[in-house]
């Protein structure tokens, strides 16, 4: 074969290749992109939630209260309708404890009160303060992140953040006893078109009973295996309230008016058990 | 650049599958079989400085080295072992991290701050830094309830600055996901320091002078890290600043000068939890891994 009979072979050859050749890359490219680019983030992941039930027993105490905290015991129920949403309920029976700041006034309170200085005896400042035996919430819940930690490089647990919202209940309550809260006709003329005291501190304290409000929460689940959960929440639960049961407004009477819309801020721990106990995956 | 994606056939597998059957490898496994001869050239690795774009690669790659089988069967995807390399490394890197804070556990006055920290990673998991604040009070609704129902004068100090050397150990690392479609890096940093600060007796009667208090404060704390990009992150955590305060003597008419005072102080053992918020800027703006894909 001479030089230009090689020549006119290897053209010919070439040109019968060069479109197998771009096929073949397209091809290839082809291979590096397809629809999982735009898939899920994470491929068989266990469904931690979804479809279950959820059953948690906790802990709950306020954070940072003024004059009480709230202490207590309860339950939530929650079940989960997918990966992300679900509804429930949260209850708790709490008993009441003084806060420091209670426990530095109190001592330093007189027992009969001063009407000159307005000074509150040590029954009309600690009866007046309330108390909340139970409180709740029933809530929606999203579930928007989801994720796998590793701790000291060892132990590799799922978790999950979710936030709450809806609406809470409270009931309130005040000891205050007819002895001490003796004023009838608080900031207003008695039948006899006798004026008022202007002493707050003989007045009902208008601070217990029922209050609905709104409910906010959020917290993170902490799964120790497939149907155990650490479950830790920061919940507030906001409602009309007087905690001291004195004049807030300072009209020399304790009123309606008094009551105002506060944040009780309380954190929760407990476990969750869901049910059932097994898990599904996704694809 | 950031992770290695080998098809390893059923019959061949030595090495344990993945955590979980698939799940996302949130430590470092060992290697698939095959090691670095398997790895797929993917072109140019991002510009430095895109940590999503970094993210995204790894995906690509996993993605692109296993379609077929996929597309065929479900179960395929039990054979890929992901390999995602750490997409942020921080040892031989220095912190720049501005806070802003607010006090967390105190009912009668609320601190807000304002401050930074500067560390440096010795390791990966483990720093050296400092830091420092300035405070500025507000006072809370019991500060005038208790002196109006009560008819009680609080006895508070407020605080004016901090500073401390503190040490950062970092045992948790985790990723999540996003509405299930947008991963995120983040870590756990626990923190403990031995610092200083200074607090001020807020007269009860302004006609008494007032004192200040050199405090010597230890600390202990928790954040959380997320990674945005190879040169930002954005922190949140808690601090727990511990130091022995003095506060204005409660018969304060019997000390008329502050020195007086001061030697009669009432003293207490304070806890001032603080909630810290910032963004750091980490330095070199970029980093080089030194071990393999």
């Amino acid at each position: 074969m001479n030089k230009q009979t090689f020549l006119g072979t290897a053209l010919v050859l070439a040109a019968a290749v060069a479109p197998i050749v771009v096929d073949v890359g397209e091809a290839l490219a082809d291979r590096r992109h397809n629809s999982l680019g735009s898939d899920v983030a994470v491929r068989h992941r266990r469904l931690l939630v979804k479809n279950r039930f959820e059953f948690a027993p906790l802990f709950e105490s306020t954070i940072n209260a003024d004059f009480r905290h709230i202490v207590g015991g309860g339950a939530k129920l929650e079940y989960h309708l997918g990966d992300m949403l679900s509804f429930g309920v949260v209850g708790v029976g709490a008993t009441a404890l003084d806060t420091g700041l209670v426990k530095k006034i109190e001592p330093t309170l007189e027992m009969v009160s001063d009407p000159n200085t307005r000074e509150p005896s040590k029954d009309e400042f600690m009866t007046r303060l309330n108390k909340m035996p139970v409180h709740g919430a029933a809530y929606v819940s999203l579930t928007p992140w989801y994720g796998k930690l590793a701790a000291f490089g060892q132990a590799f647990v799922a978790f999950d953040f979710y936030f709450q919202a809806g609406v809470s209940f409270a009931s309130l309550k005040s000891d205050c006893p007819t002895t001490v809260c003796s004023d009838t006709h608080p900031g207003v003329p008695d039948a006899m078109g006798n004026p008022p005291d202007q002493n707050p501190n003989n007045d009902p304290a208008l601070n217990s009973g029922g209050r609905l409000g709104l409910y906010l929460g959020g917290g993170i689940h902490v799964f120790l295996n497939d149907f155990l959960a650490l479950d830790l929440t920061v919940r507030d639960y906001a409602f009309t309230d007087n905690p001291s049961g004195a004049d807030f407004n300072a009209d020399l009477a304790v009123t309606n008016e008094d009551n105002r819309f506060m944040h009780h801020l309380f954190f929760g721990a407990g476990v969750s058990i869901m049910f059932p106990m097994t898990v599904k995956r996704t694809p | 650049m950031a992770g290695t994606a080998t098809a390893q056939p059923k019959a061949d597998k030595k090495e344990p599958a993945p955590a979980d059957g698939g799940e996302i490898e949130m430590g470092d496994p060992p290697p698939a079989d095959g090691g670095d001869g398997g790895e797929i050239d993917m072109g140019a690795e991002p510009p430095p400085g895109d940590l999503a774009a970094d993210l995204a690669a790894a995906d690509a790659q996993a993605t692109a080295t296993k379609a077929d089988e996929v597309k065929r069967t479900p179960l395929a995807w039990k054979d890929i072992l992901v390999v995602v390399r750490k997409p942020f490394l921080k040892s031989g890197r220095t912190e720049l991290f501005p806070i802003v804070g607010t006090t967390l556990n105190d009912n009668m006055v609320r601190h807000y701050t304002v401050g930074g920290q500067l560390s440096y990673y010795l390791t990966d998991v483990l720093a050296i830094g400092v830091e420092g604040h300035y405070y500025q009070p507000s006072f809370r609704e019991p500060f005038d309830l208790v002196a109006r129902q009560a008819r009680r004068l609080p006895t508070v100090n407020t605080y004016t600055w901090s500073a401390a050397l503190n040490f950062h150990y970092v045992p948790v690392y985790g990723k999540f996901a996003i509405f299930d479609k947008k991963l995120v890096t983040w870590e756990v940093a626990f923190t403990a320091g031995i610092g200083a600060g200074q607090s001020k007796v807020e007269e009860r009667d302004k006609k008494f002078p007032g004192f200040t208090n050199l405090l010597i404060q230890p600390n202990v704390g928790a954040s959380m890290r997320f990674f945005l990009t190879k040169w930002l992150t954005v922190s949140a955590g808690v601090r727990d600043y511990i130091f022995y305060d003095k506060f204005e003597p409660t018969d304060r008419e019997m000390y008329s000068t502050a020195e007086l005072a001061k030697e009669n102080a009432d003293g207490a053992l304070i806890n001032n939890v603080m909630f810290q918020l910032g963004v750091s800027f980490w330095l070199p703006t970029s980093f080089e891994y030194t071990t393999f894909r």
